[in-house]
């Protein structure tokens, strides 16, 4: 029997499982119908019902809703009157306004379908949500829709910053994140398997990403002390989360070369820590020029190792969403920076890396589009956890 | 494969010389030769042949003179055969079953050969010594017709031009000589894996090849002056153009003006600097024209790919360090130049800390990584001066980060990481300089000596001083040229703690400045007589470079080597050494 647990092969510590096999397609595990299944064809059909579909959706399809999400922030960003006026904001502005609050719809709508089908999921498959939310991998994205709201609340175009609803949002969708992270956190020192030099991989930085936006919408509202509190979580575990995933121990290879897309989320944390002391501190002071430089160089580090990437890129899959944000988050930065120093130099940067982001965006909605059977899921790849636990158990 | 590794331990040399000259290893032992030759006449096969020689092998063991015959399945010119000095006849036969085996490997066939009777005799006096048993004292009498082509896997094409050269010249026995040196060239194209180098060397700078481990190189001979020159000569250019800017700092600073330092100092080191990174730039430049192997298996050293960032840095230094008289105000364009080779350089080896396979930071970690830190501090403050805005930051931003990275991981020590040394050596004081050319860098930036700088100043002087109070433990290691490289940041330091001087004025900070300028004087000037000194009268300034001549692949008969290479015949020592070899 070959247990199919898709790619979380080599040193997943959680899964006591002997045999392993390579899929041929993974994702955060999904695999195709070549690969051998012998186990229960209720949790796993090659043809698959509707209603098994629905549920084989896991955390990481939320790259998608933090694309948009972010895509609407940045369009918003470009279209303030504080941006130079450079080609760019000219041409920005020239698109009607309500393109952008399409743009803010979908986004929204994405969201809230992504959101609807993890709950049926939660309700029907509870027992992979769990096993999901163990996974070093996997419960990193369960931040994922928190932070998709979070950055849909700063991109609203109906609600002012300093209105009441504004401020219940934020509280309503910051309690989760500080929920996750007193978990995740607490997991990383206290707990024996899932210690971090254990279970450091590029999507831990995802909730790191969580605090720093938190912060900023606190900071946008108002808040100091709350958006400071979040920051300095955040920053905290960055700093431990960083030098822990240069090092690079042996325990923490565990990211398999489908998920390799989510390198770029180096580039996305000390962005969005720029950000986010950029609105507290009201300035874009030393600080966040230093942290926007340290994104610019890892960007152009991984940029230019193209080899890395090389196996992920051979077929389309939900994990090409993850270049997406992390493109944004810094042409966001990249603007706010250009906001700051005025300039030709930081105006050219804004205006490349915001295209950059814009095609790439734009690129993937285009894939999902034609390939839709990819992108769908095929199986559930935390279901056979649950299985091998009662069968180890 | 045992291809591989017979092909590793036996670079070819080609002489012209009789076997009579090459004591103990053709002439000695005729009958065993004999033997050889009439085993290896019956089956011509390769295996027959290496169990020949492996039998011959043991009965030599007693205490005669070592001769090791192992062929390598490449080079048509290049095996072993105690060819013992005898009739032609005899001679006929060797070079029958020499050329049998070549056709072997050739055409995988029996065929007995056509016999170029030249080509025979050319053969059989060519053999070679494979590997350096310290048992054998043996003198290679090399024609002085014959270019020696030992060190031929090492040259770039220039190699092969001088080849063409000699050909020209009427030295005989080219067209093997030129094959084997390709398929040598061919084998060593890529260099050795990260891995290879913590197996076969060890020591603080990962520069002694370990017992067990053989050379491809020649370890009795004085090999060419440029493969012995080190990309850590430019250490000397650091030591010497930090001094540079430091009496440059004593001559302008008006806290330290009762010492009343003519500029003259600064001018004198500043004018020596340059000249010394002409010419230390000049001389590894043709290292890289004419020996580019040597050069990539640098490069791929652990250690001394950190140096590849000193040339730099030096730049950086002599820019800074300037004399007013010179050049009051440098152009940025000057800072765009130096900076933009750091940064690719920096984009490689930053990149592999985080994505690399083989070379991630928590094995490859070392003292030295800390001298890619510094050029990004230096660089920050060399644009600051100049007045560049937004360069300065980025680099000191890069700079923090990985500094953070690379500072914890070297206090971790971890048990994965091996080339942190057990005791301490003069690349510890490598810890100083980071800290204290970033808060000169941070001061710069800010405009003043804030806090942040302060922070990192006292960060330096804290390092200093752990290692000053224990300069008894830095005895006993020998001196090389990288003490240079190590010797700067007490340069460094200094220097930082005039700026401070300049910041907080009181006795006690200009009698700390005063004496640290002294210690660092003193140093340097000691250092510079411990080099003329080992130049000039001891002449081991430019030892031979193991670490560059380290195999590819572990050699299989390290059991072998491990008993050839302990000095003493003693049985304990060999089985010791053998089980060893057999552990690694």
């Amino acid at each position: 029997m070959a247990p199919n647990h898709g790619p979380f092969t080599k040193t997943n510590h959680q899964i006591p499982i002997s045999t392993r096999h390579q899929p041929t397609i993974s994702t955060t595990g999904v695999s195709t119908g070549t690969s051998t299944r012998t186990r229960d064809s209720n949790i796993v059909s090659a043809s698959g019902t509707d209603l098994s579909i629905l549920t084989q959706f896991h955390a990481g399809y939320f790259r998608i809703s933090l694309a948009l999400c972010s895509q609407a922030l940045l369009w918003k960003t470009l279209a303030e009157p504080t941006t130079d006026a450079h080609a760019l904001s000219g041409i920005v502005r020239t698109i009607p306004s309500f393109a952008f609050i399409l743009l803010w719809l979908i986004a929204l709508l994405t969201l809230l379908l992504l959101c609807s089908l993890y709950m049926i999921r939660c309700f029907l498959r509870f027992r992979n949500v769990r096993a999901e939310l163990a996974h070093h991998v996997g419960m990193n994205y369960l931040f994922a829709p928190w932070i998709s709201f979070l950055l849909l609340l700063q991109s609203t175009p109906f609600l002012r910053p300093s209105s009441q609803l504004y401020r219940v949002l934020w509280c309503a969708f910051s309690v989760p994140i500080i929920a996750l992270d007193v978990k995740i956190y607490g997991h990383w020192f206290t707990q024996g398997k899932k210690f971090l030099s254990m279970v450091a991989n590029p999507t831990s930085q995802i909730t790191v990403i969580g605090n720093l936006v938190g912060a900023r919408a606190a900071a946008k509202m108002g808040w100091r002390e709350s958006a400071v509190c979040m920051f300095s979580l955040g920053i905290t575990h960055y700093l431990v989360l960083f030098v822990t995933l240069y090092q690079r121990f042996l325990g923490s290879d565990s990211l398999p070369a489908m998920l390799r897309p989510v390198f770029f989320l180096f580039i996305a944390a000390p962005s969005m820590a720029s950000l986010a002391w950029d609105s507290i501190s009201s300035s874009f002071d030393i600080s966040c020029k230093m942290l926007f430089f340290l994104s610019l160089f890892l960007f152009v580090s991984l940029v230019t190792r193209p080899a890395l990437f090389k196996r992920s890129m051979r077929r389309f899959s939900i994990a090409w969403w993850a270049y997406s944000f992390p493109l944004t988050v810094l042409a966001l930065a990249a603007t706010a920076y250009a906001q700051d120093v005025k300039g030709v130099m930081p105006n050219v940067l804004m205006l490349v890396l915001s295209v950059l982001s814009v095609v790439v965006t734009i690129a993937l909605m285009v894939f999902t589009a034609f390939k839709t059977h990819d992108i769908l899921p095929h199986d559930d790849p935390f279901a056979c956890y649950s299985i091998v636990r009662h069968i180890s158990t | 494969m045992e291809k591989n590794e017979l092909q590793v331990e036996t670079p070819s040399v080609l002489k012209q010389s009789s076997c009579q000259n090459i004591r103990g290893f053709d002439c000695v032992d005729c009958e065993n030769g004999n033997d050889h030759s009439r085993l290896g006449n019956a089956t011509s096969d390769k295996e027959s042949k290496k169990e020949s020689v492996a039998s011959s092998e043991n009965t030599k063991l007693d205490g005669q003179d070592i001769v090791i015959s192992i062929p390598p399945m490449t080079s048509l010119s290049a095996f072993s055969l105690s060819l013992p000095s005898s009739p032609s006849g005899l001679h006929i036969g060797q070079t029958k079953l020499v050329v049998q085996q070549e056709k072997c490997r050739n055409t995988n066939q029996n065929n007995p050969a056509n016999l170029n009777p030249q080509v025979a005799r050319q053969k059989q006096f060519r053999s070679q010594p494979i590997l350096v048993a310290e048992g054998t004292k043996r003198k290679l009498v090399r024609s002085e017709t014959m270019r020696d082509s030992r060190f031929d896997p090492f040259k770039t094409w220039l190699g092969k031009l001088e080849r063409q050269i000699s050909n020209l010249r009427g030295m005989p026995t080219e067209e093997e000589d030129l094959e084997a040196g390709e398929t040598k060239r061919h084998e060593t194209e890529e260099a050795p894996g990260v891995d290879r180098y913590f197996d076969a060397l060890e020591g603080p700078e990962l520069d002694t090849l370990r017992a067990t481990e053989v050379s491809v190189l020649p370890e009795d001979e004085k090999w060419p002056f440029l493969l012995r020159f080190p990309v850590n000569a430019f250490g000397m250019c650091l030591g010497v153009s930090s001094q540079a800017i430091l009496w440059k700092t004593l001559d302008t600073s008006p806290v330290m003006s009762f010492l009343h330092i003519s500029p003259m100092p600064n001018l004198i080191l500043w004018w020596a600097s340059l000249v010394l990174m002409v010419f230390v730039s000049f001389l590894y430049l043709l290292k890289i024209v004419f020996y580019f192997e040597a050069v990539k298996r640098e490069y791929h050293h652990p250690v001394r790919a950190n140096f590849f960032f000193a040339p730099w840095i030096a730049c950086l230094f002599l820019s800074l360090g300037v004399p007013p008289s010179i050049a009051a105000n440098l152009q940025p364009i000057i800072w765009y130049i130096l900076m933009a080779p750091l940064f690719l350089f920096e984009l490689k080896i930053y990149g592999q800390w985080m994505s690399g396979g083989q070379r991630r930071l928590s094995k490859v970690a070392n003292p030295s990584n800390q001298l890619s830190i510094i050029g990004n501090f230096i660089g920050a403050l060399l644009g600051a001066n100049m007045g560049l805005k937004e360069g300065p930051i980025f680099f000191f931003a890069v700079g923090l980060a990985h500094y953070m990275v690379l500072f914890v991981t070297l206090y971790q020590r971890l048990p994965t990481n091996a080339t942190l040394p057990k005791e301490l050596h003069p690349v510890f004081f490598l810890f100083v300089a980071p800290p204290s050319v970033a808060c000169m860098a941070w001061a710069k930036i800010q405009g003043d000596f804030d806090h942040g700088a302060k922070i990192l100043y006292f960060i330096a002087l804290f390092l200093y001083m752990s290692l000053a109070v224990r300069v008894n433990f830095f005895r006993g290691f020998r001196f090389s040229l990288s003490w240079w490289a190590y010797t700067f940041p007490m340069t460094g330091a200094s220097i930082a703690t005039i700026k401070y001087t300049m910041a907080v004025t009181n006795i006690f900070t200009r009698s700390l400045s005063l004496c640290l300028c002294a210690i660092s004087t003193l140093t340097i000037s000691t250092l510079l007589v411990y080099t003329i000194i080992h130049a000039f009268v001891l002449r081991d300034l430019f030892p031979n470079d193991i670490s560059i001549a380290i195999t590819k692949k572990k050699p299989k008969f390290s059991k072998m080597l491990a008993h050839f290479r302990s000095s003493s015949s003693d049985r304990k020592d060999i089985d010791s050494s053998i089980s060893k070899g057999l552990e690694i």
